[in-house]
């Protein structure tokens, strides 16, 4: 009987000694924060980037998880913090997430929060001098072309919109060699349509397309009759619109009243998203905009319905989210990232180190280049609204 | 200026005159609470954009005609109205002046913030009616949509102006509005008229919200600021707490924003209208027809 009471001690001893070691295993979690808008007009960014995030976590993880540098295997959580579109907010955010274990961000939604935060990371990695943030950090929506050079801790996933505009305006000047004259609209008081607005000119005029005017609006204006009279006026053959939903429905609207019926329409990759469908998808029919994602691959598919368990969309922002957490998940086995609150300086410094070695990453739609200035060069399509849905017009990797 | 810049110019202006009603059903809006309670509403215009959005709740259930959208939007503003004054005035010391200002600023911000949150700031459709309709007149053509909205502003401002000078609650409320202790002591009852006065601006309120959606053909919650903004300017152009005032100056701001579009671009269009508000502030501080003081 002693013995057997001696037996049974030990055996439970051994499983208490045994427990600590294994529950940890199990329980081992690596937290990704992505933050971005999720108040304020665009909240809707935020909304889908947050979905997205969450949707290729759950698919991670149910294909069994993140293996740490430590041979343990992990599982994904995400949380998503608000930077209300504003700078000094983002910055807020961002020094709150780096004061954590985190090893690495996912955001923001807009520019203007993207340039200032990447302004207060490190510039360039070891140098003493510089007292800068040493947090990498990787964009997912911020589209203003270039941002990413800013510092050495900063990233992105956006897709180039120079690219995707020069590679549209070759394609119609082949489809359609009868169009000369092109004339714009832009919502002068945000930056991401302005400087695409000023990529769309560039490429018109390389294509030999005469600009033959401009109207200009802000992205809260109500009315656009002055504008669209002067659109009328020019009588062009293209009418490219660099605007947010919003104002382009609103434009699109008082084009139609006043009988403004361009041969092509070409709109900002913003725009090919549902809000312009729910806004004026019968103003919309035939405008045309690259995007770098449209639901034409099984792995898109399948995201696409994923992001939207979680209450988002895809589009060419959110999947580009989708896309970063099989990003980061290769960079944390490659570069054996341990996940612990005693390696976090060496883990973001992995981390960064693994982000900026990559020269090419797994894409929904395809294989995605990264180049020196560690931005991404996304493959991409054109899109046209048609019959109250964005349907694909042209692949030009095809 | 050649034929047909002039003819834009005219053009413009009269596009923006019809517009202009949506500004003046604000201003009214603005003025009426200021004329009663002398206190700045600055939620009015967010409130009126959530009352033409909560028609829109009908419109997800049922595919109701414009006309039973608009009624819905009326409705929806009178209860916006008078919860905007339960929350924002009634238990708030009106002794303090900035204590209300400030009520109201973030009740701006909440129904802002609940818009936003409901539709994740997605803009979302509006009925209108008439809007295929374009009247020619000569060179011109008028829109049939915003010929309706200013033939409905202008039945608003006649029911108001009616509903101050001929009943008996207007007799109320100018009384409130003019000595409100001796109101009180001739036994008007101060806090029913004022809620009376929030229930009736914010059914004002809600038919400026929708007329605003369908002049536009759709609603947002980026409309709610610059709306509070241009029905603040058209408050004090037509001077605070006249009625016919905010209806001219709607008006009239209204054409001049879009006449300065026309001539200068869309960076210095606003700043026009804002030396014109300063204009008014500094040698016309009554607005356009100065409010007689004392009893009427």
């Amino acid at each position: 009987m002693r013995k057997f009471n001696i037996a049974i001690a030990a055996v439970f001893a051994g499983a208490v000694l045994a427990a600590p070691s294994a529950a940890p295993a199990q329980d081992r979690t690596v937290k990704i924060t992505g933050f971005g808008a999720k108040s304020g007009v665009v909240r809707v960014f935020g909304v889908n980037s947050e979905a997205a995030l969450k949707a290729a976590a759950e698919e991670i993880n149910k294909a069994g998880g993140v293996t740490l540098g430590d041979g343990a295997k992990a599982k994904f959580t995400i949380e998503f913090l608000d930077d209300r579109c504003n700078a000094e907010e983002g910055i807020s955010v961002v020094r709150r997430i780096a004061s954590s274990d985190a090893f690495v961000a996912v955001g923001p939604t807009c520019s203007n929060v993207a340039e200032s935060l990447f302004g207060i990371l490190q510039k360039k990695v070891g140098d003493g001098s510089d007292s800068g943030l040493q947090f990498p950090i990787i964009a997912d929506v911020a589209a203003k072309g270039g941002l990413a050079k800013i510092s050495e801790w900063s990233f992105r996933n956006v897709p180039s919109e120079f690219e995707m505009y020069k590679a549209l305006f070759a394609w119609l000047k082949t489809q359609h060699p009868d169009l000369k004259t092109i004339y714009g609209g832009v919502e002068k008081d945000f930056a991401h349509s302005n400087a695409t607005f000023g990529v769309m000119k560039a490429q018109a005029e390389a294509n030999g397309m005469q600009i033959v005017g401009q109207s200009e609006w802000l992205l809260a204006d109500t009315t656009f009759s002055t504008q669209i009279r002067d659109m009328k006026r020019a009588n062009p053959d293209i009418v490219a619109i660099s605007a947010h939903p919003f104002t382009t429905c609103g434009a699109l609207k008082e084009m139609e009243r006043q009988g403004v019926k361009p041969k092509l329409l070409i709109g900002l990759t913003s725009s090919s998203s549902i809000e312009t469908l729910q806004g004026c998808a019968k103003q919309a029919e035939g405008i045309i905009i690259p995007t770098s994602f449209a639901p034409v691959t099984p792995e898109a598919k399948k995201a696409a319905d994923n992001v939207a368990k979680f209450g988002g969309s895809a589009d060419l922002h959110s999947a580009a989210a989708y896309e970063i957490m099989f990003i980061l998940k290769d960079v944390i086995e490659k570069q054996k990232i341990m996940a612990k609150p005693d390696t976090v300086k060496a883990d973001r410094e992995k981390m960064r180190a693994g982000l900026a070695a990559l020269k090419e990453t797994n894409g929904l739609l395809g294989k995605v280049g990264r180049t020196a200035d560690r931005e991404a060069i996304k493959p991409f399509l054109y899109v046209h609204a048609k019959g109250g849905s964005w349907q694909v017009l042209y692949k030009p990797s095809s | 200026m050649d034929l047909l810049d002039l003819i834009d110019t005219i053009q413009s202006i009269a596009d923006g005159v019809l517009f202009g009603t949506t500004y003046a059903l604000l201003g009214i809006g603005f003025t009426l609470i200021f004329g009663v309670m002398h206190k700045i509403n600055l939620s009015f215009a967010a409130a009126s954009i959530g009352a033409a959005y909560a028609s829109l709740l009908i419109l997800s259930a049922v595919k109701a005609p414009a006309v039973v959208v608009f009624l819905m939007a009326a409705a929806a503003g009178g209860v916006l109205g008078g919860l905007v004054y339960l929350v924002g005035f009634k238990f708030i010391p009106l002794a303090n002046p900035l204590a209300t200002l400030m009520s109201t600023v973030g009740l701006l911000l909440l129904i802002d913030e609940i818009i936003v949150h409901t539709t994740a700031g997605v803009p979302l459709n509006y009925p209108a009616l008439f809007s295929d309709v374009i009247v020619p007149i000569g060179p011109f053509n008028l829109r049939g949509d915003l010929m309706f909205v200013f033939v409905l502003g202008c039945v608003c401002m006649t029911v108001l102006l009616l509903l101050l000078y001929r009943t008996k609650l207007g007799l109320a409320t100018r009384a409130v509005s003019q000595q409100p202790t001796a109101s009180q002591l001739c036994g008007i009852g101060i806090m029913r008229v004022n809620i009376l006065t929030f229930v009736i601006t914010g059914v004002v309120g809600g038919i400026a919200g929708a007329m605003t959606g369908a002049a536009i053909g759709m609603l947002s919650p980026l409309l709610s600021l610059p709306l509070t903004v241009k029905g603040l300017i058209v408050t004090v152009i037509g001077g605070l707490g006249s009625i016919p005032g905010a209806i001219v100056a709607g008006l009239v701001v209204g054409g001049l924003e879009n006449f300065f579009q026309f001539l200068r671009g869309v960076s210095e269009r606003d700043l026009y209208i804002m030396l014109l508000l300063f204009a008014f502030l500094v040698f016309r501080p009554g607005g356009i027809f100065t409010v007689a003081a004392g009893r009427d």
